[in-house]
């Protein structure tokens, strides 16, 4: 036991990159998450194509549309629903409770996560606008392909916080694929994932407008057309996902648990009661 | 006794620990210290606050009163510098089921800018033949020894072990037992938590026995409840050619009839013995169903452990 060695802790960024290098291992070992994150929207962009009919959405063939928003709907689960299922399950499984303590510091973990969300998003769009170009006919906008980076971009970081903000409120593994899916899906539905939201009812406008799926996806979407010329995104939803984004960070440095169960409050409760039963029970 | 060198402060002190959880106190003023090199048993029923303690300790929750060092840290402060020197073996989980025991070891010791060398760390915890099995695949002994070897693997001078050995097979228990022993010879640190009475005994230097949050006695193993010296309870049968009323060193129970044991509970059993043979010796006789017992560790600790529940039930 040399204590007389100094021990200089490895850089965080160090410790960082093995982090995101232990996610992807994980993920590749792990028949949800890459089904989630790059089987499904491809069975998806491939179903759609082929059974919905040949109709141009604003003036471009169908798959010049459903291509950008096959690749909105990968972020959404490499990021937001991966980042929930994963976290809240290496929560109850006590991988974060061990990890917390190591010195690897809290931040590196959700680096780690959000790089391998990231390095998956990247190889799942790319896949899925490879199958579309190769198959389906579109077109590669060139100029407009930076616009399209930047508003993944902005994807990936805003629905991997807001994932890892959501795990704060599930209390158990089984409901995290639940909640993950239930606040996703509809969102995604009336934000123009699936269908082109061409004309919809004010109110519903309103709604998707108050999220920042809504900005992404128009975005993504609009960078695959021929006629984009500037930034796609207006300032109000570029507000909107930043807005969310800072406040899935304040909830994370609240309220983010390294503890299996349910919130501290409610678990040192029930554990007191359990204790006090067996107080009043003793000899 | 694992000894530490004159001068070297503790590794571990606790002062007026205090952990509520609502209105009850699970740990209530409990203070010990834990010299360098020592193996420490907190030892108790469950309940008692030995999980608190420990986890208070290892940093992993926040105390509502007193203080606490650990290498001369405050553990709530989640400084990285304290837990580069200190390994944690939970009470369960905390494995990824996909990962192999070397990827495992490998990645945490990516984590610790000191780390022991991984095939050597699974070799002592008796894992080398599975090395390349996916955790999912160990039996429930194995996920133990792979957790004490991610425990080990930032070369800790400082070991904490939840009930190490809960659920376990006695075999299992054996080796585990031996690999803890074996840190003795590295001079590592270790505090333990066990409701077993024949771990402590084989393990710990010292024990601290705790009930309903208090620290009830502090002591060797051997010396539990006075168990050295007192409650030794010594009996023979009367024999024929001798009287009742002339055995020495009084009271002894009596039994119903002469043909039966006389028993004594005695502080003073060398005392009490050689008043009794000598007595029996100078008229001539064996006394038979001569025996002397020492209360077991599990009488002396039910003893101490059940008055607390008593005198502590008062004051709730």
């Amino acid at each position: 036991m040399a204590t007389e060695v100094a021990r200089r802790s490895r850089p965080p960024v160090v410790l960082a990159l093995g982090q995101v290098r232990y996610q992807l291992v994980l993920l590749l070992r792990s028949p949800l998450g890459l089904f989630l994150s790059i089987v499904f929207p491809l069975l998806l962009l491939v179903c759609l194509k082929v059974i919905t009919p040949a109709r141009p959405v604003d003036g471009l063939p169908y798959a010049q549309w459903l291509t950008p928003a096959m690749c909105a709907f990968c972020l959404l689960n490499a990021c937001y629903v991966t980042a929930i299922i994963g976290i809240v399950l290496a929560r109850e499984e006590g991988i974060l409770k061990r990890l917390r303590g190591t010195p690897l510091p809290a931040w590196t973990y959700l680096a780690g996560r959000s790089g391998s969300a990231f390095v998956t998003s990247v190889i799942a769009s790319g896949v899925i606008i490879a199958t579309g170009v190769a198959f389906f006919n579109v077109s590669m906008i060139w100029h407009a392909l930076g616009y399209f980076a930047a508003a993944a971009f902005l994807g990936i970081v805003c629905f991997f916080l807001l994932g890892a903000a959501v795990t704060t409120v599930v209390a158990k593994s089984e409901t995290a694929l639940p909640i993950a899916f239930g606040t996703m899906l509809p969102l995604a539905f009336i934000s123009g994932v699936f269908f082109a939201v061409s004309h919809p009812p004010a109110w519903l406008h309103d709604l998707a407008s108050a999220f920042p799926v809504a900005p992404i996806t128009r975005a993504m979407e609009d960078s695959f057309k021929p006629a984009t010329q500037s930034w796609p995104m207006p300032v109000s939803g570029l507000l909107v996902v930043l807005g969310w984004s800072a406040a899935a960070v304040v909830v994370i440095a609240l309220a983010f648990r390294w503890e299996p169960g349910p919130a501290p409050a409610a678990r040192g409760l029930g554990r007191s009661r359990h204790w006090l039963r067996r107080w009043h029970h003793a000899p | 006794m694992g000894g530490s060198p004159a001068g070297q402060p503790p590794a571990i002190v606790v002062d007026g620990l205090c952990k509520e959880y609502g209105k009850v106190r699970a740990v209530d003023g409990v203070s010990f210290q834990v010299r360098r090199g020592e193996i420490y048993a907190l030892l108790g029923p469950n309940g008692a606050g030995k999980t608190s303690t420990v986890e208070i300790l290892e940093g992993h929750r926040r105390r509502s009163g007193g203080s606490v060092r650990v290498l001369g840290f405050d553990p709530g402060a989640g400084d990285r510098r304290f837990r580069e020197r200190v390994g944690i073996v939970l009470q369960s989980g905390g494995i990824d089921a996909e990962l192999t025991v070397w990827e495992m070891v490998s990645l945490y010791a990516g984590l610790y800018a000191r780390p022991r060398d991984v095939a050597q760390t699974i070799e002592q915890v008796g894992l080398t033949a599975k090395r390349r099995a996916k955790a999912r695949t160990l039996s429930g002994g194995q996920v133990r020894r792979l957790d004490l070897a991610l425990a080990l693997i930032g070369d800790p001078e400082v070991l904490f072990l939840d009930e190490p050995t809960t659920g376990f097979d006695p075999s299992a228990r054996r080796d585990a037992w031996d690999m803890i022993a074996g840190l003795r010879r590295s001079g590592t640190t270790v505090l333990l938590t066990s409701h077993y009475l024949d771990e402590v005994q084989r393990l710990a230097d010292r024990v601290g026995v705790m009930s309903h949050g208090h620290l009830l006695e502090e002591s060797t193993p051997d010396a539990l409840g006075g168990r050295d010296v007192s409650g030794t309870v010594i009996s023979f049968r009367l024999p024929e050619q001798l009287r009742a009323s002339e055995i020495p060193a009084g009271p002894w129970d009596q039994p119903e009839d002469l043909a039966g044991e006389f028993t004594m509970h005695t502080d003073e059993p060398t005392r009490v013995l050689l008043a009794l043979t000598q007595w029996a010796v100078g008229h001539g006789v064996e006394l038979p169903g001569l025996t002397v017992v020492r209360p077991s560790l599990e009488d002396v600790y039910l003893r101490i452990t059940g008055q607390a529940g008593v005198g502590a039930g008062d004051g709730h």
